[in-house]
């Protein structure tokens, strides 16, 4: 697990983004509101709308393959619509990569 | 949320805090005296801790010999010796017998000897956190020679009656580890009622001490070969280990200031008295469990335990994301995950873990109630 404190505060637009590429969950009615990102083989994040401080956990059986996951999402982010098929390519590779290392079928990026 | 809020620490099962400032107190001194040294030219002044703890242990516990009390790192250092010892005193492959409410500490040292080759392992199904005699009783074998079962789940917080199973073992000729890891400083023990083969504690839970300290009792030190050979600071001429208690199971220099807190721990417990203890832990278990029996979004595994420890998961939520909140947003700590006892948590919750809340004499009502309802609050938010 790692922790990152990021430029900005987490917005629902970033959320927006996220759920392109695995499930976003939101619990907005706590005393602050959370949510979590999850992409099974690749990484989970965990954090709070409004605050710049997420956990990221790295799926464990592709940890090297996903390593800079992440911060491929905060830098392709920023680039709206074509950023986001720039990373799925990318993603792509990496699935392919895990695909060969687990011996199965790991179904399409959402 | 107010980063400034006070934390409300619930994961006393794990390690106790806050410490007593007794015991914060006894450590300063201890370091600001030299180490004392058994046999050996030492400064006035200094204390024999390993000597005075060995006996305000014996007294606490009601044991007949504070030689036969050795220090170890932790309880699971005191199972590894114990377990790995009596087993190097088998000349042939042995039964065992645990159970499925057992941690790690017990479960992977078991299994390594049975990969080994050196034992074969027979795990009783605890029922309703329980794990009566006669299901014991079904399990031995003519070659049954060691039995390890907990005194307390660390999940469930049922109590197991170890008495008649000690008895049981004493007659019969087998070797009875019990581990007291989440019981030692929670309830009254009396070793002098059980005639247990070894007893486990560990200093930094209810006993108040430091990470880093714990240990055995043990009845007769000629079932259990010693596993660990070095210094004593006795018998130096000689290449042999000493079997002398308690130089038989201990070697090297000892972490005083760990053994210098369990002292400590245990005087002030003794301060407050033990049954006072025990019935303020009921009382703060009861309050907690009173609060979340009824709410339809939290499943309570175990809702009648013994001991301060209460496992509940919150429907829709994994309980990694829940503790997650619950400290990052409300400054509440608890445990989540499996708590080492894969065994137990296949049963209750299909291996996913839960939720482990777990109090201390010293939290209040008023932290259970804080915390009680930011549980439902969060709760509340994922089943809306």
């Amino acid at each position: 697990m790692k922790e990152y404190v990021l430029d900005a505060q987490v917005t629902g637009q970033f959320l927006d983004f996220l759920e392109r590429f695995g499930t976003v969950k939101r619990i907005e009615q706590l005393k602050r509101p959370y949510f979590s990102f999850e992409k099974e083989h690749f990484i989970s994040v965990r954090g709070f709308i409004g605050d710049p401080t997420v956990e990221v956990r790295y799926a464990k059986e592709s940890r090297d393959i996903v390593a800079d996951y992440f911060h491929l999402m905060l830098y392709y982010e920023r680039e709206g619509e074509p950023g986001i098929e720039k990373l799925k390519g990318i993603e792509g590779t990496m699935r392919e990569k895990i695909r060969v290392r687990l011996g199965q079928d790991l179904g399409q990026t959402p | 949320m107010d980063p400034d809020a006070p934390l409300i620490y619930l994961n006393n099962a794990a390690t106790t805090w806050p410490k007593p400032p007794g015991v914060i107190g006894e450590v300063e001194r201890c370091l600001h005296q030299p180490v004392y040294e058994a046999g050996r030219t030492t400064a006035d002044g200094s204390t024999d801790y390993p000597s005075v703890t060995r006996d305000a242990l014996a007294s606490f516990f009601d044991a007949e010999r504070p030689e036969h009390f050795i220090f170890t790192q932790n309880a699971t250092d005191a199972l590894n010796l114990l377990i790995h010892g009596f087993a190097g005193m088998q000349k042939v492959p042995f039964h065992a017998i645990t159970t499925d409410l057992e941690h790690n500490s017990v479960l992977r040292p078991l299994r390594t000897l049975e990969a080994g080759g050196r034992l074969n392992l027979s795990i009783i199904a605890s029922d309703d956190g329980r794990v009566p005699l006669q299901a014991i009783r079904k399990a031995i074998r003519p070659e049954t020679r060691l039995i390890v079962m907990t005194h307390g789940s660390n999940v469930l917080g049922s109590l197991l009656n170890v008495q008649p199973v000690a008895e049981y073992c004493d007659a019969n000729g087998i070797f009875l580890i019990i581990d007291g890891a989440q019981t030692a400083g929670q309830i009254p023990i009396r070793l002098s009622d059980i005639p247990a083969g070894a007893f486990i504690f560990t200093g930094h839970k209810a006993l108040f001490g430091i990470p880093g300290i714990g240990g055995f009792y043990i009845r007769d030190p000629g079932s259990v070969a010693s596993i660990r050979q070095g210094g004593t600071g006795t018998d130096s001429a000689s290449l042999t280990h000493p079997h002398e208690m308690p130089q038989k199971f201990e070697a090297g220099t000892p972490n005083i200031p760990g053994i210098a807190s369990l002292r400590a721990g245990i005087r002030f417990i003794g301060e407050v008295g033990q049954d006072a203890v025990t019935a303020r832990l009921r009382s703060l278990t009861s309050l907690f469990i009173g609060k979340l029996r009824d709410d339809p979004g939290i499943c309570l595994y175990y809702p009648v335990p013994d001991l301060p420890v209460v496992s509940f998961n919150i429907r829709n939520l994994a309980n990694g994301e829940a503790g997650f909140i619950l400290a990052k947003a409300y400054h509440i700590i608890t445990r989540t995950g499996l708590h080492c006892a894969p065994l137990i948590h296949e049963r209750i919750d299909g291996g996913n873990g839960c939720i482990r809340v777990s109090f201390s004499c010293l939290n209040t009502r008023e932290e259970i109630e804080t915390a009680a309802s930011a549980i439902r609050e969060v709760a509340a938010g994922a089943n809306r």
